[in-house]
């Protein structure tokens, strides 16, 4: 149906027109009167209607007048339909053999008429999927589709295909994300997957647990649990440290839908990267297995460094140690100075002596494991230990412990250790039978490692480590030590053959380290007594206790890893910082960068530099869920992090969230419907309305038309004839 | 002679051994030292003698602590010449520390003075003020660790040594004052459990000194502990102990080990790993 009316835009104000018009009126009487009396009243009547008429058509250009013509228009209305092809479609549908996915194609494509082809005959239909992202499909790739994307987003679909369709069909479970932002779409029809009733699962919804914790403390890890089925059950809920059972709870599953809360208490002993998983054993008649188990990565600090020193007596190295030690706070002292010897004669009873009983058994056996460094300062252990206690100084090593030996006269006690399990774990030996020496003092000056050693390297003016070392006063006595193949000499005597002073090196998981002197502590008062402060033996004892026992600020790299878990087939990113001291540089100081999957396959990785200097950016594509170890290999050692890969996101839930369905259903004004009868008929329904509406305007400006621009002039000629021939002109 | 009736009391013990006329009691020193290494041997059966590892081979070799005296001028700074000997045998009979006999001698400009465990300052009469470098030295070696023992030997408070050791300690820590230690400070505890001073005379039953954080780098006695420990060449105390005698004397040993293991040990003692022990034999 057609229908036209004319509109009017004024070009000047109304009553400016107005005044022109009449203006024009009374110019014209004016005239008629004026030529009556020359040529007569019927040629003056003429040529002033003539005049009349050209003042009519231009006020008529100055109101501006408009023909709208409206024709309602017969188009096709648009309808895309949307099918959810994420992982939980492929989850069992209505039936136990056929998929989610699979009852969404048969709804279209199935039965005597197909859903899909009668749509076609109403809308104009596209096809799309949802999962990691919308795609447009073509009919015929519709019954090869598989449910292998992640979750989708329905809000980026609306936005994308709610502007060109004036209907959506939905076929989903419901795990879609939809945030029920208000959003101007179109009527949307859902055509729910999957029976809620019949979907049987126990999964891990969340671990709650802190990022960091510190040994020693307890730490909380609530596990979050969400049944669908098995009420009135009792399941396990497992705590593993990789694959070492820590602690197991029970789950009891009241109703259905259910969901609880279980917390563990856990202390940890060990500072490092732990892959922490929960699972809890599949049920019989599982619909999902996947989401029964979650990882996390626990990464453990030391609160404390903890130290165990035995001192062969009092002395200033003694002192000076214990003050370093006793100020720091990070650092909890526990000492031991042989006051007495066996040698030593006693002149008072008990009551008058302080001396306290060396409580080696308990030390050397059962609480060794909880320090983090042993120091044997000048102390040679034969009459207070024995070789079983010495084998377990080499099993703490082993298992990650710290050993230092500050060396004197009495250490070595003049090849005593020869053929002890300690002379297996120390970095060097003695170089013959005359074990110490005080003849003659000797400066120090730093190795080639000692250059760049985190130990030795932290002068205050620059790089001018070496100066540093060579400021500092001579030492009065010291080992003559020879370094062994596996330790590393970072300190040597200046004076004739360069003697070691100061070797370290590793033993199993554990450092150890021989300062061959028991004149330490003149670093301590020698550079006071040049004015230089005390700072120089302060940071060389801290660095030496951190270097021993690993504390992370001063590993020369530092991984940060990102805040949330990784995706399954996403590049996860982590950073790799290389801190920047001493002469090397810092693209030398990374040999290898690997990453490992949960089974301990490497995978492929690459590092790449950034604009930042001494900054990295390591990737890598997980291919399964689970604990990842990144490995940064340095000329130091290697750091290691562990980085969680979450199993199958979508997977996580798979519950059919019907009543998703109904509130996006009802936000866009749509339904939800179930079969594919109901579905065309309401299609067709919505169709039939949007049809009636769909109307096309045109608008038609009177006044441009060429012709009628002609007819000014024509109209003025005309008069201009007709005054001449009335003998006017 | 003097002190044989002591009977049991081990510093007598020491003061007898080295009176040459009792040359049998070195033996006697030496059986009981060999005893306790055999029966350390017995419990250790497997290794060496300690007395042969510790006791005869490195210990003297390598002294680990040395006694420096402050020569400072005016006054006199050396009341008790042959204070030494028996203080350094008496450490080195009880305790684990090496001593060196001979005593090193030090003016306080020296920059060796921050190499020195233990200073010593002892004197009788007023003495001339300190220079400012002088105190200056004195203030950072104090300051930053470094341990003061000063001994009044005329015991005359507010007057002699007493009035010019007080004066300096005023200059050179001003605001602080030499205080009365308390009875559970680490140097009555280092090594005996001490609850009264000895020395030559008894002018104070304690110990005064000067506290910085946890650290006590000045001691001061007025009670002459050097005229105590004096052993002239033959052996023989050079002076007696008024008023009580050997026991004083035996007191006055205990305190200047304990002082000694205090300046090498610090507030070993405080550490927790101590308290009930010491907290049972005082019946605390």
């Amino acid at each position: 149906m057609n229908w036209n009316r004319i509109v009017i835009a004024p070009v000047f104000p109304f009553w400016v027109i107005l005044f022109l018009l009449s203006l024009g009126l009374a110019l014209t009487v004016v005239q008629y009167w004026m030529i009556q009396k020359r040529i007569g009243r019927p040629k003056a009547i003429q040529i002033s209607l003539l005049r009349l008429i050209t003042l009519s058509l231009l006020v008529s250009f100055s109101v501006n007048p408009s023909l709208i013509v409206k024709k309602e228009e017969k188009i096709v209305p648009a309808l895309a339909i949307l099918v959810d092809r994420s992982q939980s479609m492929s989850l069992s549908g209505q039936g136990e053999k056929k998929t989610r996915l699979d009852d969404a194609k048969a709804l279209l494509l199935d039965g005597e008429k197909p859903l899909l082809k009668a749509l076609k005959e109403s809308f104009e239909v596209k096809l799309y999927t949802m999962g990691e992202s919308l795609q447009a499909i073509g009919e015929s790739e519709l019954p090869g589709l598989k449910a292998v994307g992640k979750r989708a987003d329905l809000n980026r679909a609306l936005e994308k295909l709610g502007s060109t369709n004036s209907l959506l069909l939905l076929l989903s479970d419901g795990n879609v994300d939809w945030n029920g932002s208000d959003r101007k779409a179109p009527p949307l029809i859902a055509v729910p997957m999957g029976d809620p009733r019949s979907y049987k699962d126990i999964s891990i919804k969340e671990i709650k647990a802190p990022p960091i914790a510190f040994r020693g403390r307890p730490v909380q890890i609530e596990v979050v649990i969400k049944c669908h089925g098995y009420s009135g059950i009792t399941v396990p809920v497992i705590l593993r440290n990789g694959a070492k059972i820590l602690t197991a709870k029970s789950f009891s599953i009241r109703r259905s839908p259910e969901e609880g809360v279980t917390s563990f208490s856990l202390t940890p002993e060990e500072v490092g990267s732990f892959p922490l998983s929960v699972s809890i054993p599949p049920q019989f008649g599982e619909s999902l297995t996947a989401n029964n188990d979650a990882n996390i990565a626990l990464k453990v600090y030391r609160d404390k460094i903890r130290i165990l020193m035995v001192s062969g007596s009092p002395s200033l190295n003694y002192r000076y140690m214990r003050s370093a030690f006793k100020n720091d706070p990070t650092i909890d002292l526990l000492s031991f100075v042989i006051l007495r010897t066996p040698a030593n004669i006693i002149n008072v009873p008990l009551q008058e002596q302080s001396l306290i009983p060396f409580p080696v058994e308990t030390l050397f056996t059962n609480e060794l494991k909880n320090f983090d460094l042993v120091i044997f300062d000048d102390f040679f252990y034969r009459p207070y230990l024995n070789l079983n206690h010495l084998e377990h100084v080499k099993e703490f090593v082993r298992g990650g412990g710290s050993f230092a030996v500050i060396g004197g006269p009495n250490f070595f006690g003049q090849g005593g250790y020869e053929g002890t399990p300690l002379e297996e774990i120390l970095p060097a030996r003695l170089s013959g039978k005359e074990d110490y020496r005080r003849d003659l003092p000797s400066g120090v000056k730093l190795s080639r490692l000692g250059m760049i050693h985190p130990i030795t390297r932290f002068s205050s003016e620059g790089n001018n480590h070496q100066g540093l070392w060579q400021e500092m006063p001579p030492l009065d006595g010291i080992n003559l030590l020879e370094a062994k193949n596996s330790g590393r000499v970072l300190l040597e005597s200046t004076d004739g053959i360069p003697r070691p002073i100061l070797v370290v090196g590793n033993y199993g998981k554990g450092r150890v380290s021989i300062l061959g002197t028991d004149f330490s502590w003149k670093w301590y008062m020698g550079m006071l007594a040049q004015g230089k402060g005390n700072w120089a033996y302060l940071r060389f004892m801290e660095r030496m206790v951190r270097w021993l026992t690993r504390d992370p600020s001063l590993d020369p790299v530092q991984i940060t890893l990102p805040a949330k878990p990784g995706e399954v087939g996403q590049e996860m990113g982590v950073q790799v910082r290389v801190k920047e001291e001493g002469s090397s540089s810092a693209s030398k100081r990374i040999a290898s960068f690997s990453v490992f999957n949960p089974e301990g396959t490497k995978v492929v990785s690459q590092l790449r530099t950034t604009a930042q200097e001494g900054e990295f950016l390591g990737s890598f594509l997980p291919e399964k869920g689970g604990v990842y170890k990144v490995r940064v290999e340095t000329l130091e050692g290697r750091l290691e992090e562990s980085v969680v890969v979450a199993e199958a996101v979508e997977g996580l839930d798979g519950v059919p969230n019907h009543e998703h369905l109904k509130k996006i259903a009802e936000a866009t004004g749509g339904k939800v419907l179930s079969s594919g009868k109901e579905v065309l008929r309401e299609a067709e329904s919505y169709g039939e309305k949007i049809k009636e509406h769909f109307v096309e305007e045109k608008r038609l400006p009177l006044w441009s038309a060429p012709y009628l621009l002609v007819l000014i002039p024509a109209l003025l000629g005309m008069e201009w004839y007709l005054r001449r021939k009335g003998g006017m002109v | 002679m003097e002190f044989r009736g002591e009977g049991n009391n081990g510093l007598s013990k020491v003061a007898v051994r080295n009176n040459p006329q009792e040359k049998s009691n070195i033996s006697r020193r030496r059986f009981i030292s060999l005893s306790l290494g055999l029966a350390a041997g017995v419990l250790f059966p497997s290794f060496k003698s300690p007395l042969s590892a510790s006791g005869n081979q490195v210990a003297p070799t390598f002294p680990q602590f040395f006694f420096t005296q402050i020569k400072y001028q005016g006054g006199q700074w050396d009341p008790n010449p042959q204070l030494l000997d028996s203080l350094m045998e008496e450490l080195e009979l009880r305790t684990s520390i090496r001593g060196m006999k001979e005593r090193r001698l030090i003016t306080l400009s020296d920059p060796d003075l921050f190499f020195c465990p233990l200073l010593y300052m002892a004197g009788k009469d007023e003495f001339d003020p300190f220079t400012p470098k002088e105190r200056e030295i004195l203030g950072r070696f104090l300051t930053y660790g470094g341990f003061l023992l000063a001994d009044d030997t005329m015991g005359a408070k507010g007057f002699g040594f007493d009035k010019s050791f007080r004066r300096e300690m005023n200059q050179i820590f001003p605001g602080q004052e030499l205080k009365r230690l308390p009875s559970d400070h680490s140097v009555y505890r280092s090594f005996y459990l001490i609850e009264t001073l000895g020395g030559r005379q008894k002018v104070n039953p304690y110990l005064e000194g000067i506290t910085l954080d946890q650290w006590t780098p000045v001691i001061y006695s007025q009670n002459d502990l050097s005229g105590a420990w004096a052993r002239d060449r033959f052996g023989k105390w050079i002076h007696p102990c008024v008023p009580g005698g050997e026991p004083q004397r035996a007191s006055a040993f205990k305190a200047g080990i304990n002082i000694i293991v205090y300046s090498l040990a610090s507030d070993y003692k405080k550490d927790l790993v101590h308290h009930p022990f010491i907290k049972r034999r005082l019946n605390l």
